[in-house]
This record gives C-alpha cells, sequence and structure tokens, in this order.
C-alpha cells in the first residue's frame, strides 16, 4: 500500500501528458519503471510491450466493452466496443473492404487531393500544416470514399471536433456538446441511407449497405453505429499522425534531406515514425475477470489503458529504440493497436500518409517550422495546434 | 529453411506481404497468405524482414 501511495501521485500528471508532452518518450520512460500502475485504485496503465501486447491477443479478458470508449453514441461503436464471437462477424465484412489491396488502389485519387489541398498554399511560401492540410485531407478523402458530397466538409470537421475535441476541461462539461453532436451524426447517416436506397451508388457506403453475413444483410442501426466509428475513429488519427510526422520532419533536417531525396524512404519513415509518436498513445479496455500483472491485482470491470507509446519505445523489447532510425528494420510496432481490433483503416492510413508524403516533398522539398513558433501538442491524441511552416514558393 | 505461419494470431496488419511481396501474399480479408514452402536459396533476409516485422509474432522461421 506504501508503495502504491507513493507511486500513486506521480503516475497520474505524466499520463494526462502522454499526448501532450514535447518529449512523450520520456514520459514513457518513467512510466515504465513500474510493469503497472494503478490510479486512484480502480484504473491501470500496462506499460511494457510484452505485458500489452498480451493483452492485446486477449479479448475475453481486456474486453473492448462499451463502457471503455464514452463518445456521445447511443449505442456500442462497431466494430471498436464489440468483441468475439460478435466482432468476427462485423470484420468479415469490414475487413475486405480496406483491404490494403483495395486502399493501393486508392493512389491516385488520393494524390489529386493531396495536391488540390496544396494548391490553397503552395506558392505563398508558408502555410499552417495543421489547419491547411492535416485537417481537410483525410476529410476530404473519406467523404470520397463514401460518395459524399466534399461541401459537406465543415460539417463533417465540426461532427469529427464535437465528438474529439469539444470545449469543456471535464467529462461533465463536455458532456452536452458530445450528445448533440452525436444526435447530428445520426440523423445525417440516417438521411443518408434513405437517400442511397432510393438512388443506390457505387461507393464504401454502398458496399457496407450490400454486404451480408450468411445471407444477411446488416441492420440500419449497425451501419449508423459503423459510420459513426468511421468519423471518430478514422479522421482525427490521420491528421494527428500527419501533425506528427511534419512536425518532426521540419525540427529534424536531416530527416527531412533523407526523406525528400529519396522517395523509397517513405514506407519504413511512416512506420518509424508512427512508432516513435504514437499518435494514439494508449488505448482503453476494461477488465472482463480478475486478472493480476506483476502482483498487481486489477478486479472485473476495471479500467485498463494500454500505452502503446510506452510498448513502442519499450528497449527491452527491442534494440535501439530510443532513437529515430527512418530504416529501422525489424520494426513491430503497434501504433495500428494488435490482436482482433488491429485498425480497422490501418491500410487506408498508410496509403493517405504515403501518398502525402510523397506528393508533399515533390513540391515542397525542403521546408522548416516559422521563426518563433512553439509547437504544443494535443492531449488525448497526439495533433498539433498549429504547425506554421515555411518554404521557397513551389509551383 | 521454412516459415510457419500462425494464422490464429495474424491480425491482417500488412508488414510481411508489404515488405516481401514474393514470399508472402494477403487473402480477401488481408491477412497472411505464405506464397512459398522451401524459402529459396538467397532469400533467407527477405524472409526474416517480413518474419520480425510482424507485431503480433503470427510468423517464425524453422529449419
Amino acid at each position: 500500500m506504501e508503495v502504491e501511495d507513493e507511486l500513486e501521485a506521480p503516475a497520474t500528471p505524466l499520463f494526462a501528458d502522454l499526448a501532450s508532452a514535447d518529449d512523450p518518450r520520456a514520459i514513457s520512460a518513467m512510466l515504465r519503471q513500474q510493469r503497472v500502475h494503478t490510479i486512484e485504485n480502480m484504473f491501470h496503465l500496462l506499460t511494457h510491450r510484452e505485458d500489452v501486447e498480451a493483452a492485446l491477443r486477449r479479448p475475453a479478458v481486456y474486453t473492448s466493452a462499451p463502457e471503455a470508449v464514452q463518445l456521445g453514441n447511443i449505442r456500442p461503436l462497431i466494430p471498436l466496443s464489440v468483441d468475439p464471437p460478435k466482432h468476427v462477424k462485423y470484420r468479415r465484412i469490414l475487413d475486405p473492404l480496406f483491404a490494403p489491396k483495395h486502399m493501393a488502389a486508392l493512389d491516385g485519387e488520393v494524390a489529386e487531393l493531396v495536391n488540390q489541398t496544396m494548391d490553397n498554399f503552395a506558392s505563398k511560401g508558408t502555410c499552417d500544416f495543421h489547419e491547411e492540410f492535416a485537417v481537410p485531407l483525410p476529410c476530404t478523402v473519406f467523404l470520397r470514399l463514401m460518395g459524399l458530397p466534399l461541401e459537406d466538409l465543415d460539417m463533417f470537421l465540426e461532427m469529427k471536433d464535437g465528438i474529439i475535441r469539444p470545449s469543456g476541461d471535464t467529462m461533465e462539461a463536455q458532456s452536452p456538446t458530445r450528445k448533440k453532436t452525436a444526435e447530428n451524426i445520426y440523423a445525417y447517416f440516417e438521411k443518408t441511407l434513405a437517400q442511397r436506397r432510393r438512388a443506390p451508388t457505387e461507393d464504401l457506403l454502398a458496399r457496407i449497405m450490400r454486404s451480408e453475413v450468411d445471407g444477411v444483410r446488416l441492420t440500419d442501426e449497425e451501419i449508423l453505429d459503423i459510420c459513426f466509428l468511421f468519423i471518430i475513429a478514422g479522421l482525427d488519427t490521420v491528421t494527428d499522425s500527419l501533425d506528427c510526422i511534419f512536425g518532426h520532419l521540419s525540427q529534424n533536417p536531416e530527416h527531412l534531406r533523407q526523406v525528400a531525396a529519396d522517395e523509397s524512404v517513405i514506407p519504413s519513415a511512416i512506420e518509424e515514425l508512427l512508432r516513435w509518436e504514437s499518435p494514439v498513445p494508449a488505448v482503453p479496455r476494461v477488465l472482463g475477470e480478475d486478472v493480476e500483472v506483476d502482483g498487481c491485482p486489477m478486479r472485473a470491470g476495471e479500467h485498463v489503458m494500454l500505452l502503446i507509446g510506452a510498448a513502442n519505445t519499450d528497449p527491452a523489447a527491442h534494440p535501439g529504440v530510443d532513437s529515430v532510425d527512418l530504416l529501422r528494420n525489424p520494426n513491430p510496432h503497434l501504433a495500428f493497436g494488435g490482436g482482433v481490433h488491429r485498425c480497422l483503416g490501418s491500410h487506408l492510413a498508410r496509403v493517405e500518409l504515403r501518398v502525402a508524403l510523397r506528393e508533399w516533398h515533390k513540391r515542397i522539398p525542403m521546408y522548416e517550422l516559422v521563426p518563433g513558433t512553439v509547437l504544443e501538442y494535443t492531449e488525448g491524441l497526439r495533433s498539433l495546434h498549429h504547425l506554421p511552416l515555411q518554404f521557397p514558393p513551389a509551383r | 529453411m521454412h516459415i510457419r505461419l500462425d494464422v490464429e494470431r495474424c491480425q491482417g496488419h500488412g508488414r510481411c506481404y508489404v515488405l516481401a511481396p514474393d514470399l508472402f501474399d494477403a487473402d480477401d480479408y488481408g491477412h497472411c497468405v505464405l506464397l512459398v514452402d522451401e524459402i529459396p536459396a538467397g532469400r533467407e533476409d527477405d524472409a526474416r524482414t517480413g518474419v520480425e516485422n510482424c507485431p503480433e509474432q503470427a510468423l517464425s522461421l524453422e529449419d
């Protein structure tokens, strides 16, 4: 008990800063000094790669019960808040739609959207990368994929932020915004589904509506719960990843030169910077039964955060992980999670990031932070409030 | 040398078939399919790269 009391105080603020710290690796290293931290006797953190990986692999024990993620949704998010055996049904429908081969075919379309986005600022020689690129791009790609009108961009950004980054300092203060936004999301997609029934289209949403398991189609509610998850899981995370990667490159000229000089470095640079930055620093689970890790008892119903960022920089798992090596091999990081809940959109995210880095550096191979800039990372999911860049004006 | 795949562990991260596409492929769900039984001579490094990059440790090498 004495030990627990001593460590309770430091673990809480350290955990709160995991996404927003200038150097989250230092925080992860401090947290890793102990395999398990228990906050307020009921909320646990797993900090070692080995334990995080083992937990990801045991969904019956470390469950994704709906109370793990509460974001204004009135029903469980599909497939995030559903565990096996039901989870298998949804992934059998969704995995093929997000399979790498389909996603790779989007290369040209994404390149076009990247270049259109860059047209707005390339010739000016300066931009706020976050506002003008990292935020709109993933949303634009999503709208295109789902066959939704591009004019809805601003509304989508509002819906995403209303859930992920609502105003208010506490969960209670944020709750009304989340609730109202959630109602808007359900209403928007209900309307869209009705329209699609009258006038069928050919896009991701159409394929979801058509898909069957054992001859049975998804219900409207199930489709709404999938769409809800797409908005909150598919838009902000790519923004976060873009901010993290370009934030790193703009402050590390030797890495920027490496990426700009040789396009073939880009895929492994993305993997390495996702590992290093871990834009999603932790994933939540709810215990389905009592377990013990490193002598620390944890009871059924209690919440556990699996610290992805700490696992990704755990030197016990891999040598040399405390520095950035854009050509790192092997690099079996967990930035997209693991186990049955491995990020459904990981292959889409990789295409977006790869094409964004390729097209960006073709047009703007050299850039730097606007002098005097102090970068501030966001809490929860690691993105930047602003990323002001300057560069020689490009075509 | 052979590659062994634990299909229960594979979750479709897709690292193996991106890094060594002539040794590993994807099924319709994006999960790993082994393309070779015996690792061809001179391809051991690529096989090792595919195996060691799997975040789930679903792949292993055996003699």
